[in-house]
């Protein structure tokens, strides 16, 4: 009985345990306050609203709806998932990648071109496409590096910048945008560029979607994985996101790690932006906001305790309920309000260092407590 | 008939854990005067100051404010006493306005003052509790009142982050005089100065007190001490000396005061002749970028194998930033460095580590350990890229374990677990030996300790010594940075004495007693600067 009791209190004061109750916490603390929301609105749907949004897939009882559906949530995950990597790389040196959206765009002017415009093989399309993104990324890197721009302001004004462009860009060329819709064409599945399925689809009603972006992106989060746990340059990344002070006394180069970091992370956005348009899903649509994946990636990014492997969980989590938030609008409720609740249990997500500060906190108060009462004693 | 003194403290008494701070001090200042709190770092002058400010509850003894026994709990009593304090690091908004900086916290607000009527009575009521409306116009006229009247000029519409630090000295000062405080601490306020603005400040004290301020000035810069104070009270290692009339008194017999006359231990080592000259520094200077002060100037010095050398002197006098420029943390301004005969000055931080530096930085948390890496991840802080380390850009995992219990196991660190704890929740001693053992295990010529017992208990010291002094067997050459007259005396084959960014003198621990070496690092002397002569070692 002693034994388990030890085990789960050395359990309890490892940081990674820390981190999975705090995240659990708070999509917990999200999800009810996102409920609360629904019984403001409407009280009768309001439990069976939750039902969906929690359900998501679940709630068709055609197995092969399910199947289908839950393919789409899968495959909706994988852009995510890189976008939080790359968050996580750029957190781990000590900065705060907002620009993410923008470099997802500068991404999406590449693939469409390179995709519909000249039918370039998948895996072109994606590398070109993660390179431009690449390098849109180190333009803040470059200004935080050399000149000490800080990386939220200059992220921020490069996003709308990116914005435009891809939005001027695009609409303005014939080849690849079809103005009925106004929006650039989708590429199709039998185009070059559309992320071969492998097989996949099979396994999920059919679902073409489905396809090899999902193992590529499992075998990134690998990579960094690796990259962080096993290698110098993730050592030195490290270093340099927790003590820079420290880093330069090891005389370790804080302009070449910010370079590296930035370019990873916007390398990472273009994966993203890579694996949302070439699986035939969506292409880009004229919008006056940089678009939602590169904040949505922070918040999963914070849910996943800023861990590779914390990030899959958390960022199918956030792509669940938001699916399940879409069929919501069926119930009665305004799309507002189902993309209303979905923000508020994602942006509560990001939550996580708060409440594990919260939770330090105690921790030192009790430890100073026990203290305190040992030498009176 | 006594007479009358402005804040009396006895037999104040303080404990951290189980170190005594402050042990049954007496602080006496007779109003209008100016009384000097001399000691060495560490002698435990700002925690007594700081509980006179109410920072902290002292365990034993009595505050008297002109006789009358005060509780002070917090800053806010002391405010209400008409204490103030100017404290080393200035506490200034940065981003105001030098007005804006003297008024906050004590705004002159709007208010109607001959005969109002019942509208402007109840404009005043609402304004004092709710609205809070500054009248601004009236406060510049209040501070500029005291302006004048203490020849305090300083630009009031100015932004504090625009002036320099003497005006924001001043800044200070009014800031205090702003709250009708009859009480000023200054806490070692010449440290930051200039030689000319010293001089300047020092006018302004004299001013003060012609009237009728009493105030504290803490300062183990003997010469200022002498120019200004009424008396000095001195105290050493947290207890109390004595209080001296200034003009009953020299600088000698306050100077060894402060270092204490006993004959402390003396780490037993062996005779050595010290070999090959390892490290060079010639005319160094280097200009801190944000005060464009210079910090060093004209610095110039040699350690061989087998020899420790010491650069002594008191807190904030340029040792630090030589071993900056040293360790290339800090851009050199001029000079050269040659480390075993190849000119080093160029070269980057990496470069240097791997030209045969090896370092123990004075501050642990900020440069010498990253706090939320386990002992393992730390152990190779500094040579992760050496080849036993790392191939290829991978880690090489088994060895930096194997090494890392190599080092728990030699030094004797202690965690909670096993090398896999985080450094953080370990306690200094064991943090420090952490970055002893892999800065001696790199096994380099040249060894840089900078305080390397700053902060520890007395167990942890002894240890650190034996360890430095077995380097210097191994016939390395170690360069010290030491704050501690002890420690200086101990462990030294040379001491360099720096003042103000000099070296103003050059010893042989032997030759040598505390007070001169006091003296000299006081800058009392620094007019008569001292080298061994250059025959001894040759």
């Amino acid at each position: 009985m002693n034994k388990i009791k030890t085990f789960f209190s050395t359990l309890l004061k490892k940081e990674g345990t820390k981190t999975v109750i705090t995240s659990l916490w708070c999509a917990l603390l999200g999800l009810i306050l996102g409920f609360l929301l629904l019984l403001f609105i409407n009280a009768k749907e309001a439990a069976y609203g939750m039902t969906s949004v929690l359900g998501n897939y679940l709630i068709f009882s055609n197995p092969q709806d399910r199947l289908n559906y839950f393919g789409q949530t899968l495959a909706k995950t994988a852009p995510l998932i890189a976008m939080s990597l790359s968050i996580l790389v750029c957190y781990k040196v000590g900065l705060f990648n907002i620009g993410g959206s923008g470099q997802y765009s500068i991404a999406v002017i590449v693939i469409t071109f390179l995709g519909i415009g000249a039918n370039m093989p998948w895996y072109l399309t994606m590398i070109v496409a993660m390179i431009a993104s690449m390098l849109w990324a180190m333009i803040t890197g470059a200004l935080k590096a050399f000149f000490n721009v800080n990386e939220v302001i200059s992220g921020i004004m490069l996003n709308w910048i990116a914005l435009y462009i891809t939005n001027g860009i695009l609409s303005t060329n014939s080849i690849v945008w079809d103005s009925a819709h106004s929006e650039a064409f989708t590429i199709s599945t039998t185009s070059n560029a559309y992320i071969p399925s492998i097989g996949l689809d099979k396994l999920f009603a059919n679902n073409s979607i489905v396809g090899l972006g999902m193992i590529l992106v499992l075998v990134v989060v690998v990579i960094i994985f690796i990259l962080f746990k096993k290698t110098t340059i993730g050592y030195e990344l490290k270093t340099t996101g927790l003590n820079s002070d420290a880093a330069s006394y090891a005389g370790m180069n804080k302009v070449k790690n910010i370079l590296i970091a930035t370019a990873i992370s916007g390398a990472l956005a273009g994966l993203a932006a890579s694996l949302n348009l070439q699986n035939g899903f969506t292409s880009w649509r004229l919008s006056s906001t940089p678009v939602d994946i590169g904040f949505q990636g922070i918040s999963s990014a914070f849910l996943g305790g800023l861990h590779p492997i914390g990030v899959i969980f958390s960022s199918y989590f956030i792509v669940h309920i938001s699916e399940g938030g879409s069929m919501i609008t069926d119930l009665g409720f305004s799309p507002e309000v189902a993309s209303i609740m979905t923000s508020l249990i994602i942006y509560l997500s990001g939550f996580v260092f708060f409440i594990k500060e919260l939770l330090r906190r105690h921790e030192i108060k009790l430890e100073f407590a026990k203290a305190t009462r040992g030498k009176e004693g | 008939m006594s007479e009358t003194y402005a804040i009396e403290m006895l037999g104040i008494t303080k404990k951290f854990g189980n170190i005594l701070a402050n042990d049954h001090i007496n602080i006496r200042l007779k109003k209008g005067h100016i009384l000097a709190l001399c000691g060495e770092n560490g002698a435990g002058k700002s925690t007594i100051m700081s509980i006179l400010f109410g920072l902290f509850q002292p365990d034993e003894g009595v505050i008297k404010k002109e006789g009358v026994e005060v509780k002070i709990q917090n800053p806010n009593d002391a405010t209400k006493l008409n204490i103030g304090m100017v404290h080393q690091h200035f506490k200034l908004v940065d981003s105001f306005s030098v007005l804006q900086n003297i008024i906050l916290g004590d705004e002159t607000l709007k208010e109607y003052q001959d005969k109002p009527n019942i509208f402007q009575k109840a404009f005043n009521f609402l304004n004092k509790h709710i609205f809070k409306i500054i009248d601004v116009k009236k406060a510049r006229e209040e501070v500029n009142k005291i302006i004048e009247q203490y020849d305090l000029q300083v630009d009031l519409d100015k932004k504090v982050k625009d002036i320099s630090v003497e005006m924001q000295q001043k800044v200070e000062i009014i800031k205090m005089l702003y709250r009708h405080n009859e009480i000023l601490i200054f806490d070692e306020p010449t440290a930051v100065l200039t030689e000319q603005e010293i001089q300047d400040f020092l006018t302004v004290l004299t001013h003060l007190k012609e009237e009728g301020k009493s105030i504290i000035f803490i300062s183990h810069k003997l010469n200022e001490v002498f120019q200004v104070s009424d008396e000095i009270t001195v105290i050493r290692k947290g207890q109390y000396i004595d209080t001296l009339k200034t003009s009953e008194t020299t600088k000698e017999e306050v100077s060894s005061l402060m270092v204490g006359r006993k004959v402390e231990f003396i780490s037993e080592k062996e005779k050595k002749t010290p070999q090959e000259e390892v490290l060079r520094v010639e005319h160094l200077s280097i200009i801190d970028p944000s005060s464009k002060k210079k910090v060093v100037n004209d610095v110039s010095f040699n350690v061989r194998k087998g020899e420790i050398v010491t650069l002594a002197g008191i807190d904030g006098n340029g040792q630090q930033e030589v071993i900056y420029g040293i360790t290339g943390l800090m851009k050199m301004h001029s000079g050269s460095i040659t480390l075993e005969g190849k000119d080093i000055s160029t070269l980057s931080i990496r470069e240097r580590i791997k030209a045969g530096i090896s370092h123990i930085p004075e501050d642990r948390h900020k440069h010498g350990l990253v706090l939320d890496y386990s002992i393992y991840e730390n152990s190779i802080l500094d040579r992760y890229f050496e080849k036993d380390y790392s191939q290829h850009l991978f880690l090489k995992d088994k060895n930096i374990t194997k090494y890392g219990d190599e080092l728990i196991k030699k030094y004797d660190i202690r965690s909670s677990g096993d090398g896999n704890t985080l450094v953080r929740g370990m306690s200094g001693g064991n943090q420090q030996k952490i970055i002893l053992g892999r800065e001696i295990e790199r096994n380099q010529d040249l060894l840089i300790a900078v305080q390397p017992t700053r902060g520890l208990d007395i167990g942890a010291i002894e240890g650190i010594h034996e360890l430095l002094l077995k380097q210097r067997e191994n016939n390395k050459a170690i360069l010290l940075v030491s704050l501690e007259l002890d420690q200086v005396f101990s462990l030294s084959d040379r001491i360099l004495v720096m003042y103000e960014g000099e070296i103003v003198g050059e010893f042989d621990p032997h030759e040598v007693d505390r007070e001169t070496l006091g003296l000299y690092m006081s800058g009392a002397r620094k007019d008569q600067v001292n080298a061994i002569k250059e025959n001894k070692h040759e």
